[in-house]
């Protein structure tokens, strides 16, 4: 059994509302749903393969994990703390939402062992939060701040975005501005991407979305950087800023090409099987769907065949319709398996994804992988850098990140 | 079979008058296929179903009891109906004796069923007319036959009326094949002679030659000999077509089958040459046919520069198959090394790009169609120039012919002046116009080919709510004010974009042209400009704005599988740009100039 301290995941899909650019594997529900699904994540968790492996980072993300009660998520993180012993000085975050959080659940949430919070701020203007479909107003971005800080965060970030419908420059370095007075160790700042299958997409379609022009999403984005670098933070990923020492160390993860376990529905997980072979794997999505696996079959069973089967659409539909909905349309009998798709992932795939996710941070990738004539070429155009044996993108490599992985890889 | 029992047909028509049906409906009768509900069983290619015609002559052998109490051996060859190939029509022609006229009873007489009925009659084929579709509603009989008659100019009172759909009447057509189309002459006792009408490449046999035996006989183990060049080959097999190859002991004078000989290139089985045997051989060829005389011109290159030699190979084999295809190499400075190719039309340079695409799996850039042109220049030489590119500077030429047409235009009387709008927009000169029918008309135009090249018919179409009907033959050179209008991209000129163009009409052409590649073209890394000039004058400009960024803001462990997906996408749809000085341009922007007619 591989004893390698590894990133955990855990994915609590319920929400209070559905917002208009997400597309997350998240279900507005409410009601016994909730509970059963959450005791399906826990059967799944207890009944791991990988029971015993250390976790160096553990990351509740959603959805809306402070969707769940404190009972529910403290309870699932004492699973995970039990399947996967946190290594001395792990990092425990939990994604919240500024309007689902009050003092005495971030005091038990502290309490169960949560060291981290990243809070889903989004905008500090009320028009950008209606528009956007937020449940929280701006005052309770500082009241949840402040309830942290009382129940002893030291480690919080904040998510922001820009390039909303309608957004102007002005708008957005002010947002810039009243998130850094609430003095937050860490920054996420993510230019609002029209994901297809949600409702900005098909907006956008119909010409309804205001969206700014590439030449101010530009400027909006180097404005962010600068303002970051004056206040002390540093950008050590595209979209991402920290105090010293205070990166995301689940998400570094992730941009270090390293394996990661995820638990819940919808969750990804990527985890070596083999040496050079990874099993990269996405859980059931729907809720009623996972718990129904689960109860078949807790433990997964590690097919050898590519692609298991498109059954989540197919069985469950967005609204839940009847479990046994397109079952007879060639799906196998019983319940479908977790697992609703699986991938392998090989060296030359794992060599493409270390490529792409390594040159979105600052640690940029090993110029050992990268073929030497298009690395000078970069270099010439002022979008990679040499740091001893790092290839690193420029600022303004950044800029042009898909570019340059299209060259790379 | 004894020679007085073989009809040797062909079946010509407008397109869309039911051919290929109708063929379906004789081999159907006859009992060669059984139980097979596919449909246009002559048409082999994927392309010829997935488009509803006919592109390949092709032939079969179907049997017959008549009414005599007689087996008859009734060889049927299917023709293609689009007016860009004719050619093959003219060669399915002298493999036959008689030739079944189809006429549309709904539409009536067209000006291709003229001008394949007068090919037919010029060739000495008994024509058999049949009116089809008489079970539409809108069917008119007695019109369709008062057409044949003064437009063909041959008696339509006994047509044969059928219904290819419905089966109706096909017996009827049977009967009159056998009664009304000569058995072939021919003498079996004489030496062999057997005229090449067409061939196609059979990667195990080599060329399989297509063949209609006049005199003579001929069976595996032959010595056979082709009459232009001389070469012997060992034929391999004999047979008919039902539609597949099917092989037989021995081809007699009458018959039409084909022949495999391992002939291993193109020039073995020449379409038009005579095959007679070593050993007793023929003391003249057959005639030959009129050598089809390709009309549009353009470049066709790999997008991957290291496909030109399979590019060559397969032009050659396609050539094979195609014999009014021409090719000669020719190098761009845009695009490297490829060749310059000639078609019959449009169409047929649509359908030669699709099947070398698909039959050899190639990646194709085509560049603008051009007619070939006569160059006068001022130093008193004369030169042909098909290529824009190759076109010397105003200052050489003293002035440029360029070909003409003579255009049969067939329509309802009502469209009379929207089709003279049509053809004086397109540079038309009026010549006369003729009323078959009552309220049928035929007006006769001299057009420069090069204004119908691009988008007439389909005009002419939607114009006349699809009942014009139009025919041309190649006409005299005229002299037009013709002008080169040159593409460039940040000030570098992209030779396979370049145009000629009448210099009434550049201005509009470049602004279109211009307007179209900044859709095209995808925005880059810097500024890209787009002028088209003639000479060293700027007619028309525009500017495409640089990309600003091209970053996904997140990715997660989630997100990982789909991103990769769209690099390797992205990565992929790089390779299939050409890279022209510092802009990359899609394979679209090279059909621009297709889609800028008006």
């Amino acid at each position: 059994m591989n004893q390698t301290p590894t990133a955990v995941y855990i994915h609590t899909p319920f929400c209070p509302s559905k917002c208009g650019y997400c597309d997350f594997n998240s279900f507005a529900m409410e009601g016994e749903i909730i509970d059963a699904t959450v005791a399906a994540m826990r059967t799944e968790i207890l009944s791991s393969r990988w029971r015993g492996r250390p976790a160096k980072a553990i990351f509740f993300g959603g959805g809306t994990p402070t969707f769940l009660s404190s009972a529910q998520l403290c309870g699932l993180l004492e699973c995970v703390m039990e399947v996967h012993p946190p290594i001395p000085g792990a990092e425990i975050t939990s994604e919240a939402n500024p309007g689902t959080v009050d003092w005495p659940k971030f005091r038990d949430m502290k309490a169960a062992g949560f060291n981290r919070l990243s809070l889903g701020a989004q905008s500090f203007l009320p028009e950008d939060l209606v528009r956007l479909g937020r449940v929280h107003g701006p005052s309770e971005i500082g009241r949840a701040v402040g309830e942290a800080r009382k129940a002893g965060f030291d480690n919080l970030n904040l998510d922001l975005m820009f390039a909303l419908p309608g957004q102007s420059e002005i708008a957005w370095r002010k947002n810039l501005r009243l998130a850094l007075e609430l003095n937050p160790e860490h920054l996420s700042l993510y230019c609002l991407t029209i994901e297809p299958n949600t409702r900005y997409y098909r907006l956008n379609l119909r010409g309804m979305l205001d969206l700014p022009d590439d030449e101010v999403q530009v400027a909006m984005y180097d404005d962010a950087v600068a303002a970051m670098t004056v206040a002390g933070f540093e950008q050590y990923e595209i979209s991402n800023f920290a105090r010293p020492h205070k990166e995301c160390q689940h998400n570094l993860c992730y941009w270090r090409a390293e394996e990661y376990l995820a638990y819940g529905p919808g969750a990804v997980g990527c985890v070596e099987i083999e040496p050079g072979r990874r099993l990269r794997y996405t859980n059931m999505k729907h809720p009623r769907g996972y718990c129904e696996a689960i109860a078949a079959s807790p433990t997964p069973v590690l097919l050898q065949k590519e692609v298991i089967g498109r059954t989540t659409e197919g069985i469950f539909d967005a609204r839940g319709r009847s479990p046994d909905f397109g079952r007879d349309e060639g799906v196998a009998s019983g319940p479908a398996p977790l697992h609703c798709e699986t991938e392998w992932v090989d060296s030359v795939t794992l060599r493409t994804e270390t490529i792409m996710l390594g040159l979105r941070t600052k640690e940029g990738v090993a110029a050992s992988i990268l073929p030497e004539i298009a690395i000078s070429q970069l270099v010439a155009k002022g979008w990679l850098e040499l740091h001893g044996e790092r290839a690193i993108l420029t600022p303004r490599g950044f800029h042009f990140h898909n570019e340059v992985c299209a060259e790379l890889i | 079979m004894n020679r007085s029992n073989i009809r040797n047909f062909c079946i010509i028509a407008h397109i869309d008058h039911g051919k290929s049906t109708l063929a379906d409906r004789l081999i159907e009768k006859t009992g060669m296929i059984r139980g097979t509900a596919q449909e246009q069983m002559l048409d082999s290619m994927d392309l010829e179903r997935e488009r509803g015609i006919t592109i390949k002559m092709a032939a079969i052998r179907l049997t017959y009891r008549a009414n005599d109490g007689q087996d008859y051996e009734l060889n049927l060859i299917d023709t293609p109906g689009h007016v860009d190939f004719t050619y093959e029509v003219s060669r399915a022609l002298a493999a036959c004796e008689g030739a079944l006229l189809i006429v549309d009873a709904s539409q009536g007489v067209e000006a291709q069923t003229i001008a394949n009925a007068s090919m037919a009659m010029n060739q000495n084929l008994e024509i058999v007319p049949v009116i089809n579709k008489i079970d539409l509603p809108h069917a008119d009989v007695d019109r369709a036959k008062e057409e044949i008659e003064s437009s063909v100019v041959i008696p339509a009172d006994d047509a044969v009326l059928t219904s290819a759909k419905s089966g109706l009447g096909i017996e009827d057509l049977l009967e009159a094949i056998v009664q009304k189309v000569p058995a072939p002459a021919g003498d079996v006792n004489k030496p062999l002679r057997a005229l090449i009408y067409d061939s196609h490449f059979d990667p195990y046999q080599g060329a399989v030659a297509y063949v209609r035996v006049y005199d003579g006989s001929i069976k595996p183990g032959d010595k056979m000999m082709m009459m232009s060049t001389g070469n012997v080959f060992d034929v391999d097999s004999v047979g008919f077509f039902s539609p597949k190859l099917e092989r037989s002991d021995i081809l007699e004078a009458g018959e039409v089958g084909f022949v495999t000989a391992a002939m291993k290139t193109i020039g073995d089985a020449g379409v038009g040459d005579t095959i007679t045997l070593r050993d007793n051989p023929a003391e003249a060829p057959l005639p030959g046919y009129r050598e089809a005389k390709p009309m549009v011109f353009c470049g066709l290159y790999p997008t991957d520069g290291d496909q030109y030699e399979d590019l060559r190979d397969a032009i050659e084999k396609l050539k094979l198959n195609d014999a009014a295809l021409t090719y000669t190499p020719e190098t761009s400075a845009a695009l490297g090394f490829g060749f310059r190719c000639g078609f019959l039309g449009l169409l047929h340079m649509d359908i030669a790009r699709e099947r070398l695409e698909r039959e050899f799996g190639l990646d194709l850039i085509l560049t603008a169609p051009s007619v070939d042109y006569v160059v006068h220049r001022t130093n008193g030489e004369v030169e042909h120039i098909s290529n824009p590119s190759e076109m010397p500077s105003p200052t050489e030429i003293a002035h440029i012919e360029e070909p003409s047409i003579s255009a049969t235009i067939m329509c309802p009387t009502e469209y009379v002046g929207t089709v003279m709008t049509l053809c004086q927009e397109r540079r038309g000169i009026y010549i006369k116009s003729e009323y078959p029918s009552q309220n049928r008309v035929m007006i006769y135009y001299t057009l420069p080919l090069a204004e119908v090249l691009l988008d007439f018919f389909d005009k002419l179409k939607s114009s006349t709510r699809g009942y014009a009907s139009f025919d041309y033959d190649l006409g005299d050179l005229i002299r037009s004010d013709l002008v080169k209008v040159d593409i460039m991209l940040n000030g570098d000129i992209v030779d396979a974009l370049s145009f000629i163009v009448n210099r009434q009409f550049s201005y509009p052409r470049a602004r279109a042209m211009v307007d179209q590649l900044r859709k095209v073209v995808p925005r880059q890394q810097y500024e890209v400009r787009i002028q088209a000039s003639i000479g060293a004058k700027i007619i028309a400009a525009d500017t495409i704005k640089p990309y600003r960024k091209n970053v996904i803001a997140k990715c997660y462990g989630g997100d990982v599988t789909r991103k990769r997906k769209l690099l390797e996408k992205q990565k992929e749809g790089k390779k299939r740009m050409k890279q022209i000085g510092t802009v990359e341009l899609p394979q679209e922007a090279f059909l621009s100039v297709l889609k800028v007619a008006e």
